[in-house]
């Protein structure tokens, strides 16, 4: 006989791990479900960060946790978007802005007004119509206003490992049990574990195991047929190293990824310093050529020590078996590019949390977690390789393999349709959405040969007042808005004058 | 081929003039010509027809005057469909536009928490749940602005109207724009020998109309894209075996109600669609359990009016055209597909097909990226629709027919299986962004007819009694506090879109 799921065991490190406690421990531990992490060595390093999607506030608000401090503690900068060079040849840098763009009036969304436009001489780039790219040349915060037609919003950069610590004091706070462990041997019934055995002897028994260990995939990685699929044929580098630099000043409201002849760099401002991440193709370049070439890569002295890791890039063939749930990096992992990292975490840990299964007996909705979760990896795998597929630069061994590689057929879809008619065909469960999608193609030089036929309606002048209007909007918007710096020090005075108020 | 100029529209009836209008208004007749072929002979069925909301995005894009249309189509206002006996004899629920209950703060899906309610022995009608649903009761109806705070519901709707009296309303909108109708039938069709476009099609007077782009409105046969190019039919009959209707007008007894009726009969089901000046009805069956003259006999003798006219009969196969878009022509209406008017999907999926076309029209040479493009998103909502309606046979407590043996006991398709025994478990009705019916149809659906989830989300218990009492109350006032305010749906039709007479008569 089935019954209650009434014990969550949680095994894993870090963000992810800590995500998942807060997330249960706010909705289904009030139901009478007892949540307890059993907490792995951190697989953080000093210099590591996390660079995260405008959505992670979606989650802070859900489980509570307060966005000053992220600013206070983390050392978070705001992040309207990332900005994208030397890529695609000759095509200038161009920012991927987090837009909420309006629901296209009639079906007609001003990228289609602007391919026409462009085929008619208009020389302004896609990306000064997005108003989070705009902000983020500027150096200044979009913060979303009710109401408003043009939205744009922030992600935020900040230290990994005080973001962990936060969480994690945070879910404790709140009356997560957690013991700092490791997991010995796990003992299982045909598909299902029934409990784990720590390092030091205990047995846990749950009725639902989370995995949120990352790529060491702790449980998930002992369940049947959960072989790890690799996407190297597509997302090439195999090697991160992470490092620190100083701080910039003013503080720029984007992350610069730069591509270079083995790989790519990325810099990420935080308030104290600025984290810095290459990931790169260990056949094209070794650690040490890497680590030489480094402060000219980043074109910033680069301060302490730098980390090698290994990456790899690829999907567990299922994703939910039994009762072993995997969530963010031991379900899935990408390249740490577009700011997915915590976002994977995030996304599992919702999925889950809607799935969350009613009874411990056969977990019906296994399939549909695993489904979408696959689509959804399939999905961003298809945006990062974009990045790589769509470049120009020729004569240098990774960036050709990367241009001849075979497109799977969901990307091929998506270019070609975009290629013909300037329009994102989008699937079941996408992460970016057609903005986000316009910006990568667009950006990395995919021009569209035709444009929607409604916008031949609408006469010339009008025409030109629409790309006009949007232009003026976006320039008044942000001249509104806060500089990165003043945003922060905003943020402070806020925590001070609370502190004043309770003294 | 050179730039897509002149473009032919062959079948009037709903679908060609809604196509026809489409095209006057977006891409105008000062670069395009738009010719519409229809014959006198080929009568087009004018009973009424129901809609669901979605058509309000057609009517902006043509720019229509609600009430102006209201009045010349002899429409009313629909809140929904009242589903009866199709659980079992005497059993009924009703499938509402509009939303299940409300959110509830950091908490899951509305119906969860209904769930655990009706489970504690609360109403298990949740259509008191639903501001639609309980002005649908009452007969009432309004548009209502959004409430300043969000804090009462909307009133979702669509409408239910004379399809003939539609279709010359949009007529007329085509023409003034530009559009010419020609009057005649397609007799023959002329194609380029090498690429097989069609580039012409020749009338039985002689007239030859040529031209880029073909819309193929000819109805079931599919004069075009399956007379010219065998694009193949996906017969869907062994889940939708109904294959005939029997429709007739009759007199209009009382007020027009805000709702559809949708009553599950031996053999299949009728319909009863109030207009403002009548009332349309229909039964829909399956001619292997029922006789063509029995059925007519039948609904003849449940009609709740005097009838206007002998019943009519109308046969078709449910399925879908396998490729809706071939080459330079593209079927829309029954050419394109058919399913039963069971949840008012055929003007939608006429509407879908047009907007669809405009996204991926081509502007020069047809690319084959495109088209298929187009018949997988096509492909994609025709098998929504039809799991949808599917469900509503499979999903049942009947067997005292043979027709109802077989629905109850046949096998559905796999993307339905797994829907129905999810909710089954768990009252997930996921949807996904785009398919047209929401959660809460799903869910007044399956659990209309029967499928009672066997749990709820867990988070649904976090709540304590009294918190969700006091929930389910401020949500269940707020439904009242709108419902009572409104004022009755023939109130509001005589103040602001009563008929003319002349198109009463029409």
């Amino acid at each position: 006989m089935t019954r209650r799921i009434e014990q969550v065991v949680i095994v894993g490190a870090d963000a992810p791990a800590w995500m998942a406690a807060a997330a249960f421990q706010r909705s289904v531990s009030n139901a009478g479900i007892r949540v307890r992490v059993i907490e792995l060595p951190t697989l953080l390093q000093p210099a590591d960060a996390y660079s995260a999607l405008p959505e992670l506030a979606g989650f802070h608000r859900r489980v509570g946790l307060e966005e000053r401090l992220l600013f206070s503690l983390c050392k978070a900068v705001p992040i309207a978007g990332q900005r994208f060079s030397n890529w695609s040849g000759a095509a200038p840098p161009f920012i991927h802005g987090y837009d909420r763009p309006p629901p296209p009036a009639a079906g007609l969304g001003l990228t289609q007004l602007w391919i026409k436009g462009r085929q008619k001489g208009l020389r302004t780039e896609f990306e000064n119509f997005s108003l989070g790219a705009v902000a983020a040349k500027a150096g200044r915060v979009p913060v979303p206003s009710e109401g408003a037609e043009l939205r744009s919003t922030f992600g935020y950069n900040f230290d990994a490992a005080a973001y962990s610590a936060l969480l994690r004091h945070f879910t404790m706070q709140g009356g997560v049990e957690s013991k700092a462990a490791s997991v010995a041997d796990v003992e299982m019934d045909g598909d299902r574990i029934t409990a784990i055995i720590l390092g030091d002897g205990e047995r846990v028994e749950a009725d639902l195991f989370v995995d949120a260990s990352g790529p060491q995939a702790v449980l998930i990685g002992r369940m049947p047929e959960t072989e790890f699929l690799s996407w190297r044929a597509w997302l090439p580098c195999d090697r991160m190293l992470v490092a620190s630099a100083k701080a910039l000043a003013p503080l720029p409201a984007f992350s610069q990824i730069s591509a270079f002849r083995q790989g790519w760099i990325g810099l990420f401002p935080l308030q104290d310093r600025t984290a810095v991440v290459a990931a790169y193709d260990s056949r094209q370049i070794s650690d040490q050529d890497l680590l030489n070439d480094l402060p000219a890569l980043a074109n910033l002295p680069i301060s302490g020590d730098a980390v090698v890791s290994s990456l790899a890039q690829g999907i567990r063939r299922r994703t939910w078996v039994g009762n072993c749930v995997a969530v963010g990096e031991s379900a899935f992992s990408l390249e740490p590019l577009d700011a997915v990292q915590l976002h994977i975490a995030h996304y599992c840990i919702s999925q889950l949390m809607t799935l969350f299964p009613v009874e411990a007996g056969t977990f019906p909705e296994a399939a549909l977690y695993d489904r979408i979760i696959r689509r959804a990896a399939i999905n961003l795998r298809d945006f990062q390789f974009a990045h790589f597929k769509l470049n120009h630069r020729f004569d240098m061994p990774l960036w050709d393999g990367c241009r001849d590689a075979a497109v799977p057929e969901t990307l091929q879809r998506k270019l070609d349709i975009f290629a013909a008619r300037g329009r994102i065909a989008l699937y079941d469960d996408e992460t970016f959405q057609e903005h986000a999608w316009e910006s990568l193609l667009l950006g990395h030089g995919l021009m569209p040969q035709s444009y929607d036929p409604r916008v031949d309606a609408i006469p010339e002048q009008e025409h030109i007042a629409k790309i006009q209007a949007r232009l003026n909007d976006i320039v008044g918007l942000v001249e509104a808005m806060a500089p990165v710096d003043d945003f922060i020090a905003g943020m402070d005075l806020q925590r001070q004058a609370e502190v004043t108020a309770l003294g | 081929m050179q730039q897509v100029r002149d473009i032919v529209v062959v079948g009037g009836g709903t679908a060609g003039w809604m196509a026809a209008a489409a095209f006057a208004k977006v891409l105008g007749t000062q670069a395009h010509s738009i010719t519409l072929i229809e014959s006198e002979e080929i009568g087009t069925v004018g009973v009424g027809e129901a809609t669901i909301p979605p058509i309000m995005q057609y009517n902006a894009l043509l720019g229509i005057d609600e009430d102006e249309f209201v009045r010349e189509t002899n429409a009313t206002f629909k809140l929904g469909i009242e589903f009866i006996d199709w659980r079992k004899p005497g059993s009924s629920y009703f499938h509402p536009f509009g939303l299940f209950g409300a959110n509830i703060k950091g908490g899951v899906g509305f119906m969860n928490y209904w769930l655990r309610w009706v489970q504690s022995g609360g109403d298990p009608d949740f259509s008191r749940f639903i501001a639609e649903g309980e002005a649908a009761r009452e007969g009432k109806f309004a548009r209502v602005p959004p409430s300043p705070d969000g804090q009462l519901p909307r009133l979702n709707y669509a409408y239910q109207f004379d399809a003939a009296t539609y279709a010359a309303y949009l007529r007329r909108y085509a023409e003034r724009r530009g559009a010419i109708r020609r009057e005649g039938r397609v007799v023959d069709v002329e194609q380029n020998p090498e690429t097989g476009y069609i580039e012409a099609v020749k009338l039985a007077d002689g007239t030859r109309v040529a031209g880029d782009f073909f819309i193929d409105c000819s109805g079931f046969r599919g004069l075009l894209i399956e007379g010219v190019f065998k694009a193949g039919f996906d017969d869907w009959s062994q889940w939708l075996p109904n294959n005939r209707a029997a429709a007739v007008p009759c007199e209009r007894v009382g007020d027009p109600t805000p709702f559809t009726r949708s009553t599950a009969r031996e053999a299949g089901w009728q319909w009863r669609i109030p207009l403002q000046h009548r009332t349309g009805n229909g039964y829909v069956f399956c001619d292997a359990y029922i006789s063509e003259d029995e059925a007519s006999r039948l609904l003849l003798e449940r009609l709740d009016g005097k009838p206007m006219a002998d019943p009519k009969i109308l046969r078709f196969t449910a399925g879908k055209r396998r490729r809706g878009w071939v080459k330079n022509c593209l079927a829309v209406g029954l050419s394109s597909g058919f399913l039963e008017p069971l949840e008012s999907t055929s003007i939608h999926l006429i509407q879908v097909a047009i907007m669809k076309l405009f996204e991926l029209f081509p502007m020069r040479e047809v690319n084959p990226v495109l088209i298929d493009q187009y018949n997988r998103e096509m492909d994609l909502i025709y098998d929504h629709v039809r799991d949808f309606i599917i469900a509503h046979y499979k999903v049942t407590d009947r067997e005292d027919t043979p027709f109802w043996q077989y629905c109850r006991n046949m096998d559905v398709p796999d993307s339905l299986a797994a829907k129905l025994e999810l909710f089954k478990e768990r009252g997930e009705a996921r949807m996904i962004p785009g398919d047209l019916f929401s959660e809460t149809s799903w869910f007044a659906v399956l659990y209309g007819q029967g499928l009672i989830p066997r749990s709820f989300h867990p988070v649904a218990n976090a709540l304590s009694e009294d918190e969700l009492q006091l929930a389910l109350t401020r949500i269940r006032t707020a439904i009242r506090q709108r419902v009572d305010t409104l004022p009755s749906h023939a109130a509001f039709i005589e103040r602001c879109c009563a008929a003319r007479p002349a198109a009463t008569a029409a």
